[in-house]
Order: structure tokens, then sequence, then C-alpha cells
């Protein structure tokens, strides 16, 4: 199949190396079906109220899980070397699309999104998997596994880095500006990252951070995230209330949950954003501690898969591609799950695959795509003409 | 490190990361899951309180002084109401209560998505047809709702009490209660208003797309307990009719008295107050308040603009437990008792004075040396130019002769002064109930002022020390190092200066100084029943002090109460009470009114002689002259109380 169009790759020695990871494409086909039950279950009754279909949600985002998968497939089939031609233009788009979203009204005080005819283009979303593979890149091109990383490199990463995470930053988009340091810490450990190097980009990250404290510049709205996340008493009707609802919904599933669309918080509408950015509380409150581990479970064996894709790539830069990627659903699913049960700051994450949203799902889609395409290619296929300039 | 080795450490903190994930949603979800399970399950049931009916109140007879009846309200609730439907229906009960859309939208929408409201109370015949009409309609119901109904109108008003909705401060107080519950806000109703209260009953159903999926069983509201009063409506009936008589008796008497030229009746009288008090138990037989107000008027809320005029006219007050006025002559029972137990010496070389015999010449005139600053002070008796001559303690105190009281007075200054006999006489007041609450089951329950050197010094340091704080002490005084005179104490002993009490105080003084000393907590509610009738509560008589007062003075005082209705200054007005005078008695007072010339008219009289039974005291408010005005009203409540056939209240001789 994939390995038919794929270019410079005419293998029929191993077949192994030509068939896709099944399983993380199974999984994430298990997490979307779930999603789309739960996004019913807690927009339905709403819908009704505001005479709509009351599945108008659930069709919508199942047509976004499609073309996800469509596009999951169209970007296996590209061979992911050819990235390395094509970053500098991917990582020109990427920043064009940051800066477009300044052009279109703010909604709620922020400018993130570039509205299309029938959705909202969030491109911070993409941006996500354009830091990926531009990290991976400067990071794999002309260094070697038995030396140490240079300085060089952790500075060029970290400047091609930093311009989107200050774009997203300026949107305000502190939740989603937090993920591009983060894939960049995990990268540069991956690819070798001195822990001298490791502890200085540390260091002087909390030493900005307690300077741009000082100075104010952090927004009320982020201030208040971060102080009620600290002490969830001090604003209960607002981020408070969301909190304490959120916590409520989860918690009174107990064990077994109440069982699918028999949840009272989440079907009513009790825990603001609920389809979005809060749609674990649907899974705690209908499927229980069972169902909240069961997706645990699930994203384990994705991250579990991505980090046996990363270790069976044929090169560094695809190793490094797979561990962006598993670093990206760990910081998404962690921080997410984290906030909805009280251990992590409120922010605007969604949750892989479950939450309500185009841009995130699709972009989520092109990264696995990427993987897809990196385990693809694991082994070298004979009289393959790919130039190899990583290794 | 070798990258592959970098890749599987990344594995394991970030399963590491999901398993701290897994650990707090077993706190969450395991550990405190049953507690969030229960907050939950109340959330999404919508919780609708069926008022319960305030308890009965009935009089010391069983006689149904205040209940409840259920009237009509409609009420809509959200929950039930399609989205399409609620302009319509907004329309429709527009039109069938007569009230403006816009204010019923506006109840609507601050009902919120989820709320439940109540439009208006209406009448049966209007409840049926809506019931008829909104029958396709859901969400909106009649509902049938308590409301407070007094059968006796503004009888005993202030002893009753009136509803309002809670103010901040209540609900404050009792975190529990309903806003929307009308509570107490006056007398017996504010006091006893958690027994009367009730239990609300419950209706509790889910609501899932606009129709009701569950419902639990109704639970019935309990209706509040029953209070029974102290109170005898016959008797409180008498008093009303009495006072109001009363008070029309002083208007005409003022007119008279401007007609023939005297001073100190300039203003129309308007207020008075009696009480009936039992002097064995403390219990309160009749109280009586005016103007007075009908309770009823409250019922469905008042406008602030008639709610502001009743509360300027003073009809909201209870004068009989909250006015504080000078007791004047009455208060000479006081010190006539002081005298007696204290062995009070009366002065030496003073002219008209005997005090070995212990007369004193009641010519109208007490000339002094002087007092603190020396120079010669005359003090003119109320009924100078006339003279009652050589006078006892007895004597004196049934012509309310000023003279002796001052003497008496200056006795005691001149005798104890800086010891610790010096307070004497107000000891004796304050052991008596002056100064401190009665402690009355009902609202506004006034101390009133005891005088003494201690508190005058007070109000001079308060004074020198603001200014421009209200003027206690007249300027004179700020200068000397002993703002306490003489005079003060002379002022005191007849019941004058500083000295003000409520009526009630007076009257449990008296039934103290009758009943051998027992000073009574008095009291309106003698039980309280549960809707069976079985007893909750039940009031027993509380004693607030005993003084120890010997039986002798005991019975003379009670003789010479006697001798001020047949022979003193109640005389006149008693001279028609029927066969049974002698065991009646009382003392007149004429209190000098600070604010205007007109003076408050006072009588308290004692019913049984023989065997005291009741205390009642008159005060009418600038009412003009204790032995007119104030001893008629007593003398016809007296009359009902022994039994004796009422005879009209007419003007007696004027008297102090």
């Amino acid at each position: 199949m994939a390995t038919l169009t794929s270019p410079g790759s005419i293998a029929v020695d191993d077949r192994r190396a030509n068939r896709p990871d099944l399983t993380l494409v199974g999984l994430q086909v298990l997490l979307s079906a779930l999603g789309l039950m739960m996004i019913y279950s807690a927009t339905r009754f709403a819908l009704e109220r505001a005479e709509e279909f009351p599945t108008f949600t659930v069709e919508r985002q199942a047509i976004f899980v499609t073309a996800g998968l469509i596009a999951l497939y169209l970007v296996s089939l590209i061979d992911y070397r050819e990235y390395e031609t094509m970053i500098p233009i991917l990582y020109g788009v990427t920043l064009l699309g940051l800066a477009a979203v300044f052009l279109f009204d703010p909604v709620n005080g922020a400018q993130r999104w570039i509205p299309l005819q029938w959705f909202n283009l969030q491109p911070a979303e993409f941006a996500k998997v354009t830091v990926i593979l531009t990290v991976g890149y400067v990071l794999a091109l002309g260094t070697r596994e038995d030396e140490p990383l240079r300085w060089k490199k952790v500075i060029q990463s970290g400047g091609l880095m930093l311009v989107p995470f200050v774009m997203v930053l300026i949107e305000p988009d502190l939740g989603t500006a937090m993920v591009f340091p983060f894939l960049w810490i995990v990268m540069l450990f991956a690819a070798g990252a001195t822990w001298k190097q490791l502890s200085t980009i540390l260091v002087s990250a909390f030493a900005a951070l307690a300077a741009v404290w000082r100075a104010g510049l952090l927004e009320e709205h982020q201030l208040d995230r971060i102080t009620v996340f600290i002490d969830p008493t001090i604003d209960p009707q607002g981020i408070g209330f969301q909190l304490r609802q959120s916590k409520l919904a989860i918690g009174s599933g107990q064990l077994f949950g109440k069982g699918l669309f028999e949840g009272t918080q989440t079907n009513f509408s009790y825990v603001p954003d609920q389809e979005t950015d809060f749609i674990f509380t649907a899974v705690g409150e209908q499927l229980g501690f069972v169902g909240g581990i069961v997706v645990l479970a699930l994203f384990s064996l994705i991250v579990w898969r991505l980090i046996m894709i990363a270790l069976s790539a044929r090169d560094r830069f695809g190793s490094l591609l797979a561990a962006g990627t598993a670093a990206m659903i760990v910081f998404h699913v962690f921080v997410n799950i984290g906030m909805t049960i009280g251990i992590a700051p409120v922010t605007g994450l969604p949750l892989p695959f479950l939450s309500m949203g185009g841009s995130f799902y699709l972009a989520t889609s092109i990264a696995f795509g990427i993987c897809n395409s990196v385990y693809l290619r694991r082994t070298p296929v004979p009289g393959e003409r790919y130039r190899n300039r990583t290794r | 490190m070798r990258t592959t080795a970098r890749i599987t450490v990344l594995l394991g903190v970030f399963i590491g990361l999901f398993g701290m994930l897994g650990m707090r949603l077993w706190f969450v979800q395991i550990a405190e899951g049953a507690v969030a399970a229960e907050v939950t399950d109340t959330q999404a049931w919508i919780t609708i309180s069926t008022p319960a009916p305030r308890g009965d109140i009935y009089d010391g007879r069983g006689n149904l002084l205040a209940t409840s009846r259920f009237v009509p309200v409609v009420e809509v609730d959200r929950h039930l109401v399609e989205r399409d439907q609620a302009e319509n229906l907004l329309r429709r009960l527009s039109s069938l209560l007569a009230i403006p859309e816009a204010e019923i939208a506006e109840l609507y929408e601050d009902a919120g998505v989820n709320g439940v409201f109540e439009i208006a109370a209406v009448d049966s015949v209007d409840a049926y047809q809506i019931n008829e009409q909104l029958r396709d309609f859901p969400g909106v119901r009649i509902k049938r709702v308590p409301q407070r109904i007094n059968l006796v109108g503004g009888s005993m008003a202030h002893v009753l009490g009136h509803l309002g909705l809670p103010t901040e401060l209540d609900l404050e107080e009792r975190p529990d209660l309903d806003p929307n519950t009308r509570v107490g806000k006056l007398g017996v109703e504010r006091i006893y208003d958690e027994w009367l209260q009730g239990t609300p009953g419950e209706l509790a159903y889910r609501v899932q797309r606009a129709q009701i999926t569950e419902q639990r069983p109704e639970v019935s509201p309990v209706p509040g307990n029953s209070v029974h009063l102290t109170l005898d409506l016959p008797v409180q009936e008498v008093v009303e009719r009495a006072l109001a008589e009363g008070i029309e008796l002083s208007n005409e008497w003022k007119a008279e008295q401007r007609r023939q030229g005297r001073e100190g009746a300039q203003n129309v009288t308007e207020r008075g107050a009696v009480v009936v008090l039992d002097v064995r138990t403390g219990a309160i037989s009749a109280m009586s308040s005016y103007p007075s107000f009908d309770p009823g008027v409250f019922v469905g809320g008042l406008d602030a603009g008639t709610f502001s005029a009743l509360n300027e006219s003073g009809a909201l007050r209870n004068l009989a437990v909250s006015g504080l006025y000078p007791p004047a002559s009455t208060f000479k029972a006081v010190t006539y008792m002081t005298i007696l137990e204290e062995d009070v010496p009366l002065p030496a070389s003073v002219e008209g004075v005997d005090a070995a015999s212990r007369v004193v010449n009641c010519d109208g005139r007490l000339e002094l040396a002087g007092l603190s600053d020396g120079s010669p002070q005359v003090f003119t008796d109320w009924y100078y130019p006339n003279i009652k001559g050589w006078l006892d303690l007895g004597g004196a105190f049934e012509q309310s002769c000023n003279i002796y009281f001052w003497s008496a007075a200056l006795g005691m200054y001149q005798a104890w002064d800086e010891t610790p006999r010096e307070t004497a006489l107000q000891d004796m007041a304050r052991d008596l109930g002056y100064g401190s609450q009665t402690g009355i089951d009902l609202t506004g329950d006034a101390a009133g002022i005891v005088p003494d050197r201690e508190l005058f010094v007070q109000w001079q340091q308060q004074q020198l020390e603001d200014p421009d704080a209200p003027r206690l002490l007249d300027a004179a005084r700020l200068e000397t190092s002993d703002p306490w005179f003489g005079g003060d104490l002379m002022n005191a002993a007849i019941g004058q200066g500083s000295l003000v009490a409520t009526p009630l105080q007076v009257a449990v003084s008296y039934a103290a100084m009758v009943n051998g000393g027992t000073v009574w907590e008095p009291y309106v509610v003698d039980q309280i029943r549960d809707s069976d009738d079985q007893l909750v509560f039940g009031n027993s008589p509380t004693v607030a002090n005993r003084v120890g007062l010997d039986p002798e003075h005991v019975r003379s005082f009670l003789t010479d109460l006697n001798r001020v209705v047949t022979r003193g200054t109640a005389a006149s007005s008693f001279s028609d009470f029927g066969a049974s005078l002698s065991e009646v008695g009382g003392k007149t007072g004429t209190g000098q009114s600070i604010a205007t010339a007109d003076n408050h008219a006072w009588f308290v009289g004692v019913v049984g002689i023989s065997d005291p039974r009741y205390v009642v005291a008159v005060l009418i408010d600038e009412g003009g002259s204790g032995g007119a005005v104030a001893a008629p009203v007593a003398r016809q409540i007296m009359q009902y109380l022994q039994g004796e056939e009422l005879t009209p209240i007419t003007a007696g001789a004027a008297a102090q």
C-alpha cells in the first residue's frame, strides 16, 4: 500500500517495513470514537434547548475525525526525510498563519483563530507539528550520536522554537505556548544534550519567568488561573467554579461511573466547557474511575507505540520526530486531565482525540502520520537512493 | 548517554506522569467520590419548598387571635417551559393577571434558566380560571400558600406584632432562613418566630428536557406551633377602649384648661399605654399602646410611603415597654418604701419639718437655706397656693405632697451624703427593676435611667470629652467638680429629673411592692403547643429579683394606696367605683415632659388590697394630669377586673 507510491522506495524484500503502525492508528480510532460519544452526551441537551439538532456537534466532530484519518494516511505516504528540504517553507507558512490571527477580531479577548467557512482554524495547533519538525531537523542535522550536543545546536533550535512561542504568547494563549518549550526540552534531552546544557536552560527559564512575573507582564486571567489552581476557593463563581464543578462531576462518577448518557452534571451543562477542554469530566462522570483508567491506559499505549517508533527509526531525525510527538501527547494529556482533577492549572489545552475541535485533531493526526512515515521507513531498503545526511 | 537509552528514559517518565494522574483520579473518584456523588445528586434535583402555615396565636382563654389561611399563588417553573412557548406564556399570564408583560418577563429572566418564581397572589375565582385556561401550559401552576390573618384587627397589635421579609441581618443570624419566607418583625411574632415558623414541606423532582423524569414522594409541611398568650381578650378589649377614651378625655380636658387660661395644655394628646400585670406571676393580662396599627396591612407587603407614614406616627412603637417617661409621683411609692425600709431620717432645722414626729407641713412651699451654693431656695409644691397641712408619710402619699418627699430626700442627702447609703433610694429603685430591662418576651424592652452621682460624673466626662454629643447635663454642671446636687436627689424622690422608666417597669415595681417583694420577669406567652396540641413549651413565672420587704410596710403601703382613691388625689375619679372601692388603690402621677409644657398623666392602680391580684399602669403621653385624665381610665379597667359595673370615663380633679 503505502510503499507503492512512496518515492524512492522499491522495497519488496522487507514486508515488515511496509506495514504501518496499525496499533497506533487503532488507538487513535478508539479514542476518537469515545470522544464522539462524550461530545454527544455533553452537548445534546444544550443543543435541543437552542433548537438545534442534538447531533450537530458530534457530526461536525465526526467530519474532523474522518479528515484527520485521511490526513494521517496521506502524510504517512510522504517520506519524512523529504521534510528536510521543506522545513524552511513549512516554518515560514506557520509563522504567517500565526501572524494572520491578528488580522481578525478578538474572541473573548484573544486572537487565536482564523475564521474559515465552517470552522475556526487555530494555527498554533499546527505550529506544534512545525516546531517538532524544525527542532528535530536542527538537532539531527550533522550531529553524531557518540558526541555531545553542541551549544550552537541548542541555541539554533531554541531560537526557532522561541519565535512561534512568543507569537502564541501574545495572542494570548499561555497554555498552548507552553507546549513549545516542553517539546524543545524533551527533544534536546533525546538528542543527547548534556546535563549542564539542560540545567542552564532550566535556570535561565526560571529567571526569565521570575522577571516576567516581577514586571507584571502576565495577563490578569493568566495569574487568576495560576492562583485559582493553588487555592480554588478564592473565585468560586469563575474559574474556581469551573474547577469545583469539574472535580465534583468526575468524583461523582466513582468506580464505574453513572453510565453512558447518564451523567447528570456533564449532560446538563453543570461544567463549563465540558465538550472541549473539560471533556474528561464527561468521561470521569459517566464511565467512572474504570473508564478514566482505560483512557489513561490507551494514552499510555499510544506513548509506548510512539517511543517504540522513536527507538526503531532508521535515523536520528525520525527518532526525534516520534519522541517530540510523544512529548506533545504527554503534555496535553497531563495538563488537560490534571486540570480537571485539580493538579494542573486551568489552560486551554485540548485532550488529544477526545476534545471537540478541528485544528488540534488535524494537527495531531498529521503528527501521527509523520510518525507512521518514520515507522514505515525504519529499515533501509536495498537499492535505496535516498541520501542520508543525518547519519 | 545514547539516544536509545534517553528515549527509553522518556518512556519511563511519561508513563510515570500518567501514573500520577491515575493516582489522583483514584483519590478524586474513589476516596472522595461518595461525597461528590452526594453533592451532584442534590444538584440534579429541583426542590420546591412548600411553605408551612404559621402557628396560630391564642389568648389566655383560648380565643383565636391570629391564624393562617391558604391563598392561591401563581407559580412558574422555567424547567418545564419549552423555549418557543415562553413568549406566548408571558403574554397569556399578563392578560390573565392584569400585570404588565414586561414585569412578568423581568421575573422570568431573573429566575434564570433553572428557576422557579411566584408571580402573584390571586383570589380563588381567578385561581380557578387560570387553572382552566393554563391547562395547556406546562410549568405554570396554582400553588396554595399560607398567609397570616389577624382575627382581632388592630387589637393587641404591639404584642402580636407583624410579619415581613427577613432583613439581611436576619439572614445573617439565621442562615437557614428562606429569604422569601415572612418572619416576625415585632412582638410575639418576632420573639417566638422560630416556634411559629413551622417546617416547610418539600417537593423534589428531576427534570430532563423539560420533562419530569423522576419524582420523590412529597413531604408535607409541618405547621408551626401555636402560641397561647397570657393576655385575656375581654380585659384587653376593655383596656383598649378605655385608653382610646382616655386620649379623647385628655383632649377635652386640655381644651377646658385652655378656656380657663391655664398653661401646660398646648398639644393634641395622641399617645398612651396601659399595662395590666398579674402581681402573683408577672403574667401580662393586657397591654395596649396607642396609636395602634393593623398587622394585616403588612401581609401583602407594604409600600415605602405607607410604611414610613406608619413608622413616623409612632404606631409601631409599643410605648408600654419602650416608652421612657419620668414616672413622676407614681415613683413616690418607691421613695415611700425606701423611707420605711431604710428608716430615712427627716432633715433637722428645716422650717416646716418636724424630724422627731416625722411629719411635714405641706403648706405648698419649702424654703431651704441653700444647697451647694448656699443661696436660699424655695421649692413650690403643685397644689400651692392651697395647703394640705401637717402630714405624716401616709398622708403625704395620699395627697401626693412633694414637700414630704423632698424633705426625705434632703434627709438622706444630709445624713448619708458620700457614704455607701447615699444611694439608698436608687438602690431600692434598681432592686425593683428600674434602670434595667424587664426581660419581657417582647421587642423593644427599654432599660430606663436611675440617676446617681456615679452616672452624673460619667455623663459629665462624656460631655467634656465630646462637646458635640447630645447634652445630658446642663452647662453649669460641667464646670463643677461634683455634678450631683442635693436637688437631684430631691427630684428623683418625686420621680422627676433624669429618672425615666417605662409603664411596664412601673407596673412591675408596684407588683413587687404589693406582693411582698417579688420582682417578676413579665411575660406574655403562657405556653406553646405543636400541631397535635401537645405542650412543647410551658412558661412559668420567673423571679427577676427578690426584695426583702417588711410585711408591715407592705400592708401600710396597700392601705395608703387605698387612701389615695378614697380620700386622696384620685378620690374624685373613683367616687363612682362601686361597692368594692375598699379593695382597690393606686397612685396618681403628673410628669413634666422635657420636650413641651404638657405633662404626662400617670395612674398606677392596684386591684385587691386585701389580696393583691393586678397592677394597672396607665400612661397618657402629654395627657395633662394624672388625677384628672389617667385615673378615670385606670378606674374603668379596675372596675372590670373587680366585676363592678363600668362607669363613664370623665375627668377627675386635677392632681399630681
